[in-house]
């Protein structure tokens, strides 16, 4: 048999097991996983023992497995960064859920539920599949004025069910869930590891807010060349990691700063203000849990504990710092960005007035001092002021902005035509200005555009020539 | 034609050498078994089948009791309605029942689905039964995907998606999988060789995911008539089979001709182009207005042949084309058009690749002419099976082309006509396959540590798997419950895994005429010998050159170009002996007791390395070669099995010939072996490699000798010279030992194919086109074979032949092996 052996040998390790994997991450597992191991010596049966008290939690025994539950409470003065825990609380639901959440989003009366719910998973990998498994489930909820967590440690692979069914008892409260990218990666995967279990999904029924995509309204920078951060393809994109798209094609492997500049980790620091020490990289996530599978040595999973709970602090404090400024509206904004970010969620949900206070704001059109925001955010925000005014037929705010827009200098082109041909529009048909508008059309004419648009401009270009026409035989006339 | 000659002998001299005649038979039907359900009876009979033929029956009453069935049915016999009946009428018992179809391709499967179709809207007429039939594809709409998993009652789906889509993902399925009471697999005999290995495994895991869920489906396969289809259905479904052999359905008469087209140049052994044979033949069809189907080798002889018959038949202006092309690439809409006109009788002639081999539904045709022998019996039945209404007279025509395999086949009829159909052969525990899915089903699923797979003990492949990280054995403090293999990686394992091919590394063909447009891949092993710079690449009848390979980028950008040549690469192989299993060199040759025992046979497991060092240049049409260029591309590796042949020391020294004569009867020999083996091992071409060799366990070639390799074969002998037939698959896919088992009669069926050949000094369809060999290849090949004991040419043809001429004087005729 030891032939066989061999001959194994010789075709499995012509594969490396994380092959496929970023070379990073390959590299990472060899020093999380097997090198230390080995350096390590042989597995010591004594570390499982010490899981519960590295990790700080306690063990509970259900069916002859163990499942280790990690507990801790933040109670109000805590500071993550430069938010506390007093100011930073979730509201009244009733008034951001809808703002938040869209319109269209469910409600679940059932009086036993009450808790907002945040969930946040580490994974053995981004492949998604029946072998990508949540080996921690974190969850935090508002308890008053104290935030809680609980996180669920798989402490062995065998002992999954009692996870699930801990995870059971803990959605049964569940009013509202959150999560950051939990709609393409979290949600399924706890949905397959359900179903993988052959027990029913929890979390049928009760809404699900991912704030990924609030997020992405109120904080991603806004990018000079796009411009538009209500663009429905930006949501469209590839997500950060997804369970579900990976099927049957090869596993979407996005790296997590994909998500350039609205990841987790980028607001934690540029809206909550907290710098993380030591922190885990996401990639060398599945290695260190590997690892203590394979030894017992549960030490390097301290700082992947660590990690998911500060992730579910941040996710708490975003979504408080979101419902706080959906429930106090523009004054709460602190710079231009967040401005025009909350207009864009007010003007989903429909609350145009208070949509076209946040762009005025936005852009210093409202008489208030300026606030911090760059060229492409006021772009931004004087194109969606004029847009939600000429909606409300102010024509002639609408118009002021977009002269402001052109003035601005700095804008994407096709931004920058939109306006010119909004005027152009404004000063021919309300105005009653042709030379004006003439003016407006021209300066369009030599800006990139498609053979479609370029014709229209010609059309407009000949009708204003006869108006202009027109109007100077009347003139000649009269 | 087809009249009166019905008895004539087989004259493998002759133009036409054989022409056989299968008598009408009348359908034997059978009552429907009691478990199919009255409402669809009463859909049948509303589609015109009120009962079904015997061998339908069989299959449904052996589905509804759960024991799995094979049925091998000539084509046009109503085998969709085997596995339709069971199917649908267990849904209308149990709404919650669901099945998973599996065909060999996409298009087979869009066929089905138009059938289950309208099935299931009569049903929901008739019976208010909503039974949902979907496709689930590569082409599948994402968000479609979810609706299929849900509402599928049946899913028609492949075996890659099964195995890339469905089982890594099993828990998204686990309501068709909790559910699944049928698996259906078409085509069985499609899964032969290194697919049908990958086949095997795929099943295992399907079974194993089963399981989980707690079902156990009934397998129904069919296929077409191969020598074991039981035999191979038990190997990939690895369960006991029920086989239904025997049809019901009525034929008509047909007649069966082989024709060999006449020898134009006796000396070089070149015959009349047997694509103008098959134009002058289908004509004469066409011209007595019968309906023709004609069977092209390849897409581009399917144009060719095309071209021809719409000039022979020209229509009126405007008047609908009553000709056409049929193959892979056309668009379906196109396709449908054509197999409706077929259907029809608007369509007069199509000329098809294998693609309308398999079971498309065009109707029953007249007439069918085979360019070229389609490479197996069974492939060559089914071919011919799309001629031959239920009641009228029909004819087959194989017009043989001048490769060695058509020519043997049209020269020995008998060995067609009488001898069982090719057998396929799996080797689902071949080690680099079985790896790659104990891996994608220790992902699907953790394997416990008293778990079986396959023939090898799984629990050591794990135990290496877990050496390299990939998996960890879990023990549980729990009494109850045994360890498991946790899956410990990141990888989606599936991904890795190709079924149709060797490995999931690949060139890309790049079009760099108008940019850079993708317009084709090749698998890494053929890669070098397809992609070479200066090679020419054909897609669709289009010629392009290959300007630059990057062989680091897997990339090779190609030119069009118009040119009258293809080209061939030279390979040269090298490979050396690691581990000899068997060995049957006898020390005394004893003759008398076995013949052929005096050369030594043996397989095992060897080392093959082969690198391309040039090309030939040859012309379309005449194959004349008309120049050539060198090359230097890296070597490739792989371990595989091999049968080989040692000629002993005593043989060569007692040839009266030259040294450069002797080596070219070994080169000449081993070109024969080469054909004779895949004949015999139902293979493709590329299933198999030939080298020759020293035999002795050494180490991989010196850089000298791939310097001096200016051809395939090695400039001078050993003394003991071995010629090596490989399995091109690494790890070996399982013909080295069937062909070590078959070694006597590889080498008398050799010798008679050499001995028989009307060339004088070798020509392509025995020891190769004498350019390549050499003048004295075929002399010194027989003399060899003859010093080894092989039987005599003469007696040899004479015991191959006697059933021929058995069949033919005493008036009998012969049944197709249905």
């Amino acid at each position: 048999m030891s032939s066989l052996t061999d001959r194994l040998r010789g075709i499995i390790a012509a594969v490396p097991a994380n092959e496929g994997a970023p070379s990073r991450l390959r590299q990472g597992s060899g020093e999380a996983g097997r090198s230390e191991a080995e350096a390590a010596g042989p597995p010591d049966s004594s570390f499982r023992d010490d899981a519960a008290e590295v990790l700080g939690g306690s063990w509970h025994h259900a069916g002859g497995r163990q499942l280790l539950v990690i507990d801790r409470t933040y109670r109000p003065g805590h500071r993550h960064g430069h938010l506390t825990l007093v100011d930073h609380v979730l509201g009244d639901e009733c008034e951001w859920r809808h703002v938040l959440l869209g319109p269209l989003s469910p409600s679940n009366d059932d009086s036993n539920r009450s808790r907002t719910l945040f969930i946040d998973l580490e994974t053995s990998g981004l492949a998604g599949g029946a072998g990508t498994s949540a080996f921690l489930v974190g969850c935090a909820w508002f308890d008053g004025c104290v935030l809680r967590v609980r996180q669920l440690f798989m402490a062995s692979p065998t002992a999954e069910r009692v996870l699930l069914d801990a995870l059971v008892e803990l959605a049964s409260s569940a009013r509202l869930l959150v999560s950051y990218n939990g709609k393409s990666f979290d949600l399924p995967l706890i949905e397959t590891r359900f179903l993988f279990n052959r027990m029913e999904p929890p979390f049928a029924g009760v809404p699900h807010l991912d704030m990924l995509h609030a997020a992405r309204r109120l904080w991603r920078p806004i990018d000079a060349a796009d411009g538009d951060t209500s663009a429905e393809g930006a949501e469209a994109g590839a997500p950060r990691r997804s369970a579900e798209g990976a099927e049957p094609g090869p596993p979407r492997r996005s790296a997590e700063g994909a998500e350039a500049g609205c990841s987790l980790g980028v607001l934690e620091r540029s809206i909550c203000g907290h710098d993380r020490e030591g922190d885990v990289a996401g990639f060398e996530i599945p290695a260190r849990y590997f690892h203590y599978v394979r030894t017992g040595d549960a030490r390097p999973l301290a700082a992947v504990v660590e990690h998911n709970r500060l992730d579910l602090l941040s996710l708490a404090f975003l979504t408080a710092r979101a419902a706080r400024l959906v429930h106090e509206g523009p004054v709460a904004v602190r710079t231009a960005r967040e401005a025009v970010g909350l207009g864009r969620l007010y003007e989903r949900a429909g609350i145009v007035a208070k949509a076209r206070a946040c762009f005025a704001r936005a852009c210093g059109l409202d008489g208030s001092s300026a606030l911090p925001g760059d060229k492409s955010t006021l772009a931004d925000a004087l194109r969606a002021y004029a847009q939600v005014c000429r909606r409300e037929r102010s024509h002639a705010d609408a118009a002021t902005a977009w002269r402001r827009l052109i003035a601005l200098g700095e804008c994407p082109p096709h931004v920058y035509r939109e306006a010119i041909e909004a005027l152009a529009i404004h000063h021919e048909h309300r105005l009653r200005e042709p030379r004006v508008a003439r003016d407006f059309a021209l300066s369009s004419l030599p800006l990139q555009g498609t053979a479609a648009r370029q014709l229209a401009i010609r059309h407009r270009l000949a009708r204003l020539d006869r108006k202009v026409e027109r109007d100077a035989q009347n003139a000649w006339l009269f | 034609m087809t009249g009166g000659t019905a008895d004539r002998p087989d004259a493998s001299e002759g133009w036409i050498t054989a022409v056989r005649r299968l008598p009408a038979r009348t359908a034997a039907h059978a009552e429907f078994p009691d478990g199919v359900d009255a409402r669809l009876r009463q859909v049948l009979r509303a589609r015109g089948i009120d009962q079904p033929y015997s061998h339908q029956a069989i299959v449904i009453e052996h589905a509804l009791a759960g024991r799995h069935v094979i049925v091998t049915t000539p084509t046009a016999s109503g085998k969709t309605l085997c596995y339709n009946a069971p199917v649908l009428s267990t849904m209308l018992r149990d709404p919650s029942a669901r099945a998973l179809y599996l065909f060999p391709t996409k298009a087979l499967a869009q066929d089905q689905l138009a059938e289950l179709h309208v099935l299931a809207e009569r049903l929901a007429e008739h019976a208010g039964a909503e039974i949902g039939v979907f496709t689930y594809d590569g082409d599948t709409p994402q968000d479609a995907r979810r609706a299929i998993r849900g509402r599928g009652h049946v899913v028609l789906s492949n075996p890659d998606m099964l195995h890339s889509g469905i089982l890594p993902h099993h828990p998204r399925w686990a309501k068709l999988l909790e559910n699944l009471r049928y698996v259906v697999i078409d085509e069985l005999h499609a899964y032969r060789g290194v697919f049908g290995s990958h086949l095997t495994n795929v099943l295992r895991r399907l079974r194993r995911i089963c399981a989980h869920y707690g079902s156990s489906p009934t397998f129904i396969c069919s296929s077409a008539t191969i020598a074991n289809p039981r035999e191979l259905a038990e190997a990939l479904v690895e369960q006991p089979f029920e086989l239904v052999a025997e049809s019901g359905a009525p034929r008509g008469e047909k007649f069966f001709i082989f024709v060999n087209p006449p020898v134009v140049n006796r000396q070089l052994g070149i015959r009349r182009s047997y694509l103008a044979e098959t134009r002058k033949i289908t004509a004469e069809f066409l011209k007595r207005r019968l309906q023709a189907i004609v069977f092209a080798q390849s897409r581009l002889t399917t144009e060719i042949l095309t071209t021809y018959l719409k000039d022979d038949f020209a229509g009126l202006p405007g008047a609908t084309e009553q000709i056409r092309g049929y193959r892979g690439g056309y668009l379906p809409l196109r396709r449908r058009e054509i197999e409706k006109g077929l259907r029809e009788g608007t369509v007069r002639a199509v000329v098809s690749t294998n693609a309308l081999e398999l079971g498309i539904d065009i109707g029953a045709l007249d007439v069918c002419v085979m360019a070229g022998y389609p490479g197996t019996i069974a492939a060559t039945w089914q071919r011919a099976g799309r001629a031959g209404r239920r009641s009228t007279r029909s004819a087959a025509v194989l017009v043989a082309s001048s490769a060695p395999l058509d020519q043997f086949v049209v020269r020995h009829p008998s060995y067609f006509f009488d001898a069982s159909p090719e057998r396929a052969l799996i080797n689902p525990d071949n080690l680099h396959i079985l790896v790659d899915h104990v891996k994608c089903a220790a992902f699907e699923l953790p394997f416990t540590t008293s778990e079986q797979y396959g023939r090898h003990q799984v629990q050591d492949v794990l135990a290496v798997l877990e050496e390299s990280g990939f998996v960890h054995r879990a023990d549980t403090s729990a009494p109850d419950s045994e360890g498991t293999w946790v899956w410990t990686s990141e990888s989606y394992p599936a991904d890795a895994v190709s079924l149709r091919s060797i490995s999931s590394d690949n060139f890309v063909v790049v079009d760099t005429t108008h940019g850079a447009d993708v317009i084709g891949e090749t698998s890494f092993s053929s890669g070098p010998s397809t992609l070479h710079e200066k090679a020419i690449y054909l897609v669709e009848g289009q010629l392009y050159q290959v300007e630059r390979l990057d062989f680091e980028g897997r990339k090779a950008f190609v030119r069009q170009i118009e040119c009258d040549y293809y080209t061939d690469a030279i390979t040269y192989t090298r490979v050396s002996v690691l581990e000899t299993f068997e060995e049957s060199r006898t020390a005394g040759g004893n003759a008398a007791a076995s013949p052929a025992a005096a050369a030594g046979a043996s397989h095992g497991e060897v080392h093959v390395a082969s690198r391309v060092v040039g090309f030939k240049k040859i012309k379309f049409y005449t194959n004349e070669n008309v120049g050539s260029g060198e090359l230097d591309l890296p070597e490739q590796q792989m371990h595989t099995t091999a049968y080989w042949l040692t000629i002993p020391r005593g043989v060569m020294a007692a040839l009266p010939f030259a040294a450069d004569d002797r080596r070219d009867g070994v080169v000449g020999l081993s070109f024969a072996m080469r054909q004779v083996a895949q004949l015999l091992l139902m293979c493709d071409r590329s299933d198999i490699g030939i080298s020759i060799g020293s035999g002795e366990q050494s180490a991989p070639a010196p850089h000298e000798e791939w310097r001096l390799a200016k051809g395939a074969h090695p400039v001078t002998l050993p003394d003991e010279p071995t010629i090596f037939v490989y399995d091109n698959y690494p790890g070996g896919i399982g013909f080295s030992q069937p062909l070590f088992g078959m070694h006597e009669e590889l080498i008398d069926r050799t010798s008679a194919l050499i001995a028989r050949c009307d060339c004088e000094h070798g020509c392509p369809a025995c020891v190769g086109p004498i350019g390549d060999t050499g003048p004295m290849a075929k002399t010194v090949a027989m003399r060899i074979l003859a010093l080894m004991g092989a039987r005599q040419a003469a007696p040899a043809v004479d015991a191959m032949d006697r059933r021929t001429l058995n069949a033919a004087g005493g008036g009998s005729l012969v049944e197709p092996p249905l």
